[in-house]
């Protein structure tokens, strides 16, 4: 979904090409060691309630983990079977 | 069944897995490791994608030479049967060449007495679903051996697209282990070729244009069993940062910066997989490897340096802790993905001192060359004189200095920025030559548009959100979409370039450089070519049944020196031919780029062996031949 040039952003990104370089984001301005990053002027410091806000939904984003963990543990079945049986069983269903 | 996870869980799975680690340790042997560093001294083996730990491709071998190698002729060829790309190279060790291939990643031992024989292959059932949650093409990029200790026998080590990494018996082909590194229901596949140091098998992980949270994993050869785990974004806990992180160059960042450079939770979907080439100096126990690009492209969601994706580590082996890692791209702008090879050499720096260093040709355009014990930056150039993102990395801060007008950003679309996504340089297992003190690198000329767009996660759906137009770099034709490739020789130290040559695609699968004073590399078009590795000078090519993305390699066997070579199209500058795409944004945007090749390569993978006078096996007429029964 492409987001609508408003008039508002059309003047954001006016100043984003005519800005003198001092003003656009070079990545050298430091306000820690390590953190540099700086919002491009006309665009906001944080997404979150912003025309950019993508909304995460934290049941999506907790998947990834539940997943990793769960292989986890099934590997480790899977390994602590072989180690007293010299067996590979990848089915852990069938792992006593 | 699924359970809920908590910070403080996997804060204690982490603390676990560490304590684990650590008993490993010590009561290791280091006995596979030495083994493995003799093996990787012959000539009769390559044991791994980089011939050694050092990565450098490099052999000593000089049979095959400048003086000679228009004598070189086909020895031998192995189909695979497969049609999608093939990358990577084949292993050699023991009379044996172990050959692998693209989904549904099938792998072959074949005799070196007589390789029209399969001496066992292995061919795994995968979920087809696989297949739509591959980044680009089905392409797999090698095996991993690991020598075996009289009660364990010898593994080759492969992953599957499907995230299983598998060990297999070398003599017999049959499963060992088989675990779960990745899960395609969240996006997570394995393309990468596996990683032995000592007894551990090293693994990454694919999928951060699905928001995939990139981790790198050990686990033990033996047993099977998980042994650490790291990732590349999140709690300082879990990306195996510890009090000594960057304690030489406080200035890349410390503690706290893999949430804290993110905004709320978005570093859980950021991305930082890493499915390229390790490297591993067995004097400091560092191996090094780069996470690779932040999750989604599209910049404007993810507000923060985004770290530590686009990150080249250096991290102990027994525990995965991170001694060092330098962020090359901050809060990425273009998919720069920091996967790619590292190579190991020693050097004299600029002041005569002698240093362990570590090369690394970026995406960005740059190619780095740190100091491998604590992570300094030793130096940082241009890997061609069009790139534009970045007027200059500062070598005293670490930091690039970017050029504004080739950023991108919601509601604008960028224009002429240089390299493309695909980078300068991608996967390519690039070479060295100690005696030279030169790098070969396989480069990419391509340069792109770019529009982001918004999009929401959505676990195991494409996370990309940017609309790209690729097309050749200011050095090439435009107009008829060739000259998309360079072969350049690079020294780290004077940061010069020996000499350099213009190719009509992408230079995309790597070098091999030998003391016969040649550099060996294949061409998306279809050639294997020779140049005189002093001058650039073309010496020799010979066409190949289909175009090629993996690396040449090097092994002599009863006495006879052989150049061998993978072939078959694909990868990410083929994905128009294979899938037959013709929107040019498509395959995220390498459809434009590449809409010529189709009329030089069509599909087919398999395994291509040059030797001088095509000298091989079945010179004796005899060998191969079936005798009757017995």
């Amino acid at each position: 979904m492409k987001t609508m040039l408003t008039g508002l952003m059309a003047a954001a990104a006016l100043v984003v090409t005519s800005a003198p370089a001092a003003l656009a984001y070079d990545g050298t301005k430091c306000k820690a060691p390590g953190v540099c990053w700086e919002a491009k002027p006309g665009y906001p410091e944080k997404v979150a309630g912003s025309k950019y806000d993508p909304k995460h939904d934290p049941k999506e984003l907790q998947k990834q983990g539940d997943s990793m963990k769960s292989a986890e543990e099934r590997n480790k079945k899977r390994a602590e079977h072989f180690k007293k049986t010299g067996k590979w069983v990848y089915d852990v269903s069938k792992i006593q | 069944m699924k359970q809920r996870i908590t910070t403080s869980m996997l804060a204690s799975a982490s603390c676990m897995a560490v304590a684990a680690a650590l008993q490993f340790a010590i009561t290791a042997p280091a006995s596979a490791n030495q083994k493995l560093v003799e093996l990787s001294k012959s000539n009769e083996n390559w044991i791994m994608p980089g011939r050694d730990y050092s990565s450098q491709n490099y052999s000593p071998m000089t049979q095959i030479n400048v003086e000679n190698v228009k004598k070189l002729r086909t020895a031998w060829s192995f189909s695979t049967g497969l049609l999608h790309g093939h990358e990577g190279t084949p292993l050699v060790v023991d009379g044996l060449m172990y050959v692998h291939t693209s989904f549904p990643n099938n792998t072959f031992a074949l005799d070196l007495n007589d390789p029209g024989h399969i001496i066992w292959q292995h061919k795994p059932k995968q979920d087809p679903a696989a297949r739509s949650v591959a980044c680009c093409d089905l392409v797999n990029r090698g095996l991993a051996y690991w020598p075996g200790d009289g009660k364990t026998p010898a593994l080759i080590i492969k992953t599957q697209l499907d995230g299983h990494l598998v060990a297999l018996n070398a003599k017999t082909g049959e499963e060992f282990w088989k675990v779960e590194n990745g899960d395609i229901k969240v996006g997570q596949t394995l393309t990468q070729a596996p990683y032995v140091i000592k007894d551990l098998a090293l693994v990454g992980s694919s999928g951060a244009e699905l928001g995939v949270r990139g981790h790198t994993t050990a686990y033990n050869v033996k047993t099977g069993e998980q042994v650490w785990r790291v990732y590349a974004t999140g709690p300082d806990s879990e990306v195996g940062i510890g009090d000594d992180f960057n304690k030489a160059n406080p200035h890349y960042g410390q503690k706290g910066l893999g949430t804290g450079t993110w905004e709320g939770d978005a570093w859980k979907i950021g991305g930082g997989t890493n499915w390229g080439w390790y490297a591993y100096d067995p004097e400091t126990n560092l191996f090094h490897y780069g996470s690779g690009n932040p999750a989604p492209w599209n910049e404007t969601m993810r507000p923060g340096d985004n770290k530590w994706t686009m990150t080249i580590w250096g991290r102990d082996a027994d525990t995965g802790q991170a001694k060092f890692g330098y962020q090359k791209t901050p809060h990425d702008e273009w998919d720069y993905a920091g996967v790619n090879v590292m190579i190991l050499s020693e050097q004299k720096d600029k002041a005569g001192k002698m240093r362990k260093l570590l090369t690394h040709p970026d995406r960005n355009g740059i190619v780095y060359t740190l100091d491998r014990e604590n992570g300094d930056l030793v130096s940082a150039n241009k890997l061609d004189d069009t790139v534009n993102w970045v007027k200059q990395v500062d070598l005293k801060s670490g930091l690039p200095v970017r050029d504004p007008e080739y950023s991108t950003y919601m509601d604008h679309k960028g224009k002429e920025i240089c390299p493309s996504a695909m980078g300068y340089h991608n996967q390519g297992h690039d070479s060295y030559d100690p005696t030279k003190e030169l790098f070969y690198l396989g480069i990419n000329h391509i340069c792109m548009d770019w529009e982001p767009f918004m999009l929401p996660y959505r676990a195991g759906q494409f996370f990309v959100g940017a609309t790209l137009w690729m097309y050749p770099g200011p050095k090439g034709d435009r107009q008829n979409y060739l000259g998309l490739g360079q072969i350049k020789a690079y020294n780290a130290i004077s940061g010069e370039y020996k000499w350099e040559k213009m190719e009509r695609f992408s230079v995309w699968g790597g070098t091999l450089a030998t003391a016969g004073n040649l550099v060996f590399y294949g061409t998306l078009d279809g050639f294997i070519k020779a140049r005189n590795s002093d001058t650039g000078e073309l010496l020799w090519k010979h066409k190949l049944p289909s175009g090629v993305i993996g690396h040449p390699m090097t092994f002599e066997h009863k006495g006879t020196q052989y150049v061998a070579i993978m072939y078959g199209v694909g990868g990410w500058p083929g994905v128009g031919l294979v899938f037959d795409l013709q929107d040019p944004t498509a395959g995220l945007g390498a459809v434009g780029a590449f809409k010529n090749l189709q009329n030089y390569t069509q599909m087919g993978g398999g395994v291509q062996v040059f030797s001088l006078d095509g000298k091989n096996p079945y010179d004796d007429v005899n060998v191969g031949e079936w005798t009757g029964k017995s």
